[in-house]
């Protein structure tokens, strides 16, 4: 079995950070090669999840919107994943626009509404949706590879 | 480029100064997102040195600013309680240096990164109250006529609105899609405004944590004032107390004072009373303004107009910390 890829992207990162960043003299070059170590080791954190994290935000929208919005099963099916088929991450992507663009109208018109209850649970959809999506938390790692 | 540039400057600085300079060496400093920044040494023939700041306009960058904003900012504050830098020339075409650019004397000191925690341990006092006195002092200071003038862009509109209106602008151009919870942040801003300050002061635009310098337990310089405009002096304060310039430490702003001691010294130095309303707008405000600059920052990147790393960092690290700053704001107020 060969490595995966965000193995490769890790080792590339710290080969970056720790063998080649310190051989440049130019304060200026070393950081910005630094830098790119840093990013490509969060890139690594998160490649393997890219595709299931859209898939599951996306099915996570179109439950809220059946549950808590004007909308119904025909607006929302077309950017369903059938089980037993397979889109690529552009097109999860694609329907990932689609439906945030869906939600905001949704969340615009409760907003108008006044509908604190359901304002609440649009919250926690965002909460969710957000907590999946940051690499923030990554921040403390780049600092350790930094230093 | 660097060669080249170096040459240029030689020949330009030369006959600045009425002086025969010799030798140059100019080092890029990295960070800077909206200009090049270099620290240049240069020497005469009789090897007298002197330490200049060089910024250069880019071809692309993260704020689309003029040099003319930066250098009246700075004017405006020669010779005051706020410490900047001395002015020594600006040039708004790239006939000398094939961009517009600014030159000023180096300072003694060193900028931290905003996001490293405890950086100005063992002086986080003594820079904290500095700090948070010098932003009072730029909201309370009278600003000259001619300066003002210059800055005056004769809107009718309040300051809340232009501001809001121009990132705003930003956001829905640069967008690579839709996020529904700056959405909603936005038209909470604009739901429910702030009331119009009645002192309108001159607003650094990125006042914080890493755009200062120090030596040990001093601020020696306020830095990069290139969004510098007339506007609200609680805008500067909202942006400073973000929590994403302490974020491992939030109640802690800059990782400086305490954030009530902060305030109060704000208010002591200012003498602005703070309207709490009015500052958790600003404070919702500075999170939409740093979303629009972090999606901006992202648009440069992936349109391969600037893929320098600082933009894709931009893009997914304070950008997400921005956006759960706007979902905290919006959730306390449910």
């Amino acid at each position: 079995m060969k490595p995966d890829i965000n193995i490769a992207l890790l080792n590339a990162a710290q080969e970056i950070i720790n063998r080649f960043s310190p051989l440049i003299d130019d304060e200026y070059e070393r950081s910005r090669l630094g830098s790119w170590g840093a990013l490509i080791l969060i890139s690594a954190m998160k490649f393997n999840e890219a595709g299931s994290a859209l898939q599951k935000e996306n099915l996570e929208i179109i439950d809220w919107l059946l549950a808590s919005s004007r909308l119904d099963e025909k607006d929302v099916n077309p950017y369903r994943t059938i089980e037993d088929t397979c889109k690529s991450l552009e097109e999860l992507d694609q329907d990932n626009q689609a439906l945030r663009v869906l939600l905001n109208k949704e969340v615009e018109h409760l907003e108008k509404k006044g509908d604190g209850i359901l304002l609440k649970s649009v919250f926690s959809l965002f909460r969710s949706m957000h907590q999946r999506r940051k690499v923030s938390e990554l921040i403390g790692l780049l600092q350790q590879a930094e230093s | 480029m660097s060669e080249e540039l170096s040459s240029l400057f030689l020949s330009y600085y030369s006959d600045l100064s009425n002086n025969e300079f010799s030798q140059v060496n100019l080092e890029r400093i990295f960070g800077g997102a909206s200009r090049e920044t270099y620290r240049v040494k240069i020497k005469d023939s009789s090897d007298n040195e002197e330490s200049l700041i060089l910024r250069l306009s880019q071809d692309s960058s993260l704020i689309e600013t003029e040099q003319k904003t930066e250098y009246l900012a700075y004017s405006a504050f020669q010779k005051s309680r706020v410490p900047v830098p001395i002015l020594i020339d600006m040039s708004e075409d790239d006939s000398q240096l094939g961009a517009p650019f600014m030159l000023m004397e180096e300072l003694e000191g060193e900028a931290a990164s905003p996001f490293t925690p405890n950086v100005y341990s063992p002086y986080e006092e003594d820079i904290g109250n500095q700090f948070w006195s010098i932003l009072g002092q730029i909201a309370k200071k009278e600003i000259d006529s001619n300066i003002f003038e210059d800055f005056s862009k004769g809107s009718k509109k309040p300051f809340w609105e232009c501001e809001l209106d121009k990132w705003v602008k930003v956001i829905h151009e640069d967008s690579i899609g839709v996020e529904p919870i700056l959405e909603s942040g936005i038209r909470h801003l604009y739901r429910n405004p702030p009331i119009e300050n009645k002192r309108v002061s001159m607003v650094h635009g990125d006042y914080r944590s890493g755009n200062f310098l120090y030596s040990k337990n001093k601020i020696t310089g306020i830095l990069d004032w290139e969004m510098a405009h007339l506007g609200d002096p609680l805008e500067d304060l909202g942006w400073a107390l973000s929590p994403i310039w302490s974020w491992q430490d939030k109640e802690r702003p800059a990782y400086l004072l305490m954030r009530e001691e902060a305030i109060k010294l704000w208010e002591k130095t200012s003498e602005i009373k703070i309207d709490r309303n009015d500052l958790k707008w600003w404070e919702l405000f500075a999170a939409v303004k740093g979303m629009a600059i972090w999606i901006s920052a992202g648009n440069e990147f992936k349109s391969g107009k600037n893929i320098d790393p600082i933009n894709l960092f931009s893009a997914w690290i304070p950008g997400d910390i921005h956006l759960e700053v706007i979902l905290d704001i919006l959730e306390s107020n449910i």
